[in-house]
């Protein structure tokens, strides 16, 4: 039998079966944890299961990758601050996603595509900054590096948690 | 503009006397061109019609006119650099200015003789230009820039961005008929977004879903994960319960994927051999997930719906595969 903490890191079995089990476990606290949360705060939940879901994510991966690694300092400055500031990291974060709904939908001005910072970066550089945690001082090698990693991760974890999903909705 | 200054820099002892330089480079040239363009006589009569030309504007001031009139052409010497190419790797500094002079005549000499017809833009004359500075890499290091270790540092660096981009390239979908950086990268941020919203949505519906359930079960198959998957016969709640995970793991969440499965002739996703043998063992490649992935992706793409279809599909394979346990 293979234990969850494998130290193959590249093989994609072996990441989603640790996503799996860390993910689960994750859930499992949150469940536990937060018992007298019900049905009509699903707003918080679904934020708790996003955070389960990213922080799982972090710790299989470990602190190999910076995108790990800023991951998981977020999170635990997230337990150090107050739940105000969590209330507020999380409105600012569906702010944050409408604007980037809304920009994938009308993503046909191109001046943002060809606008260069003062360093040097192209205008998706930043964004692609933005999006990707922990990225904000590398240079556009070690850039699309963490990117790779970073969207091989997130597919798998994406893959977990549909699976997750459909097995729960069909029992 | 920049090679003519190379050609006045790196010709030695040739300052002052340029009428004297600029006759023998073109002796030498035509020496050449007979040599390896003979079927073309015309050309040397353009080309004599240049020998008287180019004395007259000169020497080299005559050299930027003339970069310039070569720039408002449309034919690019990618034809004169085969012929080129082979003399490159015995030349010195004057050879190689003078085969540029070639690279650079033979334009207006193509132009006047029309025998090449190759359909250009002017934008690829740049590019010539470039490719005639990388054909000189393997000589030595490449002329016209500033020093050398930085430029060579430079394309080290552009070479490992444009690996990068090639693998991004393989782990997006949808992404091999894209060539530039740009659109790349445009693709990537897509992506990265898309997946991120999907995380989102997912565990909003996770959410949903969590007061109704109850996470025993998940304790449950945590435990018969870890233990010997003979022991999972002992209970039938806990068997059903690791079936259902591991049909989930291995069978893939859409009839598309068993259907690939079972065209491709491994070892076919029956709940039995699962349940015997240890999932972790008889785990399918991971290129079928990746496939799964991207065909969903791309069909919420196109679709614009994401729960539905693929809830819909997954219920056909769940069945499918308790009529199988049935039997």
């Amino acid at each position: 039998m293979s234990p969850p903490q494998q130290p193959s890191s590249t093989n994609p079995n072996s990441l989603k079966i640790r996503l799996t089990h860390r993910f689960l476990h994750n859930l499992n606290n949150l469940n536990k944890k937060r018992s007298n949360l019900d049905n009509t705060q699903i707003h918080r939940r679904s934020h708790r299961v996003k955070l389960a879901a990213y922080a799982s994510m972090a710790r299989v991966v470990g602190s190999r990758r910076a995108w790990s690694r800023a991951i998981l300092w977020k999170i635990r400055n997230r337990k150090v601050f107050t739940r105000n500031k969590r209330v507020d990291h999380k409105t600012t974060h569906h702010h944050h996603l409408a604007r980037s709904i809304k920009r994938r939908t009308t993503n046909h001005s191109n001046h943002k595509r060809e606008y260069v910072d003062p360093n040097g970066n192209s205008g998706q550089e930043v964004k692609l900054r933005k999006l990707v945690p922990g990225v904000e001082t590398m240079d556009a090698c070690g850039l699309l590096d963490e990117t790779a990693d970073y969207i091989k991760c997130l597919a798998t974890q994406v893959e977990v948690m549909r699976n997750l999903v459909d097995l729960y909705s069909t029992i | 503009m920049l090679h003519c200054h190379y050609t006045t820099m790196n010709i030695p002892g040739n300052t002052s006397g340029t009428d004297v330089s600029v006759l023998e480079r073109q002796q030498a040239r035509m020496k050449w061109r007979q040599q390896q363009q003979q079927g073309l006589s015309n050309d040397d009569h353009c080309f004599r019609g240049l020998v008287e030309i180019k004395p007259d504007p000169g020497l080299q001031y005559g050299w930027p006119d003339f970069s310039d009139a070569c720039q408002d052409q449309l034919i690019p010497p990618l034809v004169a650099d085969h012929n080129l190419k082979k003399r490159k790797t015995h030349e010195d500094h004057k050879q190689k200015a003078v085969s540029k002079e070639n690279g650079v005549k033979d334009k207006k000499i193509k132009r006047c003789s029309e025998e090449n017809s190759t359909e250009t833009s002017p934008k690829e004359k740049p590019k010539a230009v470039e490719t005639q500075k990388q054909e000189y890499i393997h000589v030595r290091a490449r002329r016209g820039q500033a020093t050398d270790s930085h430029s060579l540092a430079e394309r080290v660096r552009r070479e490992k961005i444009s690996e990068r981009m090639k693998y991004l390239q393989d782990l997006v979908p949808g992404c091999n008929k894209i060539t530039g950086k740009a659109g790349m990268l445009d693709e990537i941020i897509n992506y990265v977004q898309s997946l991120q919203k999907q995380v989102e949505f997912l565990s909003m519906k996770l959410a949903t879903l969590q007061p109704r359930l109850d996470f025993d079960i998940d304790s449950l198959i945590m435990k018969e994960m870890f233990e010997v998957p003979a022991i999972g016969y002992s209970s039938e709640v806990a068997n059903s319960t690791y079936f259902q995970v591991n049909s989930l793991l291995e069978m893939g969440n859409s009839p598309i994927d068993t259907m690939l499965r079972r065209s491709i002739g491994g070892p076919v996703s029956i709940p039995e051999t699962f349940v015997v043998s240890s999932c972790f063992n008889q785990m399918q490649p991971g290129v079928t997930w990746d496939g799964d992935l991207h065909n969903l992706y791309r069909m919420e793409i196109q679709q614009e719906s994401t729960t539905i279809p693929f809830q819909h599909k997954f219920t056909g394979s769940y069945e499918g595969s308790n009529l199988k346990m049935e039997l």
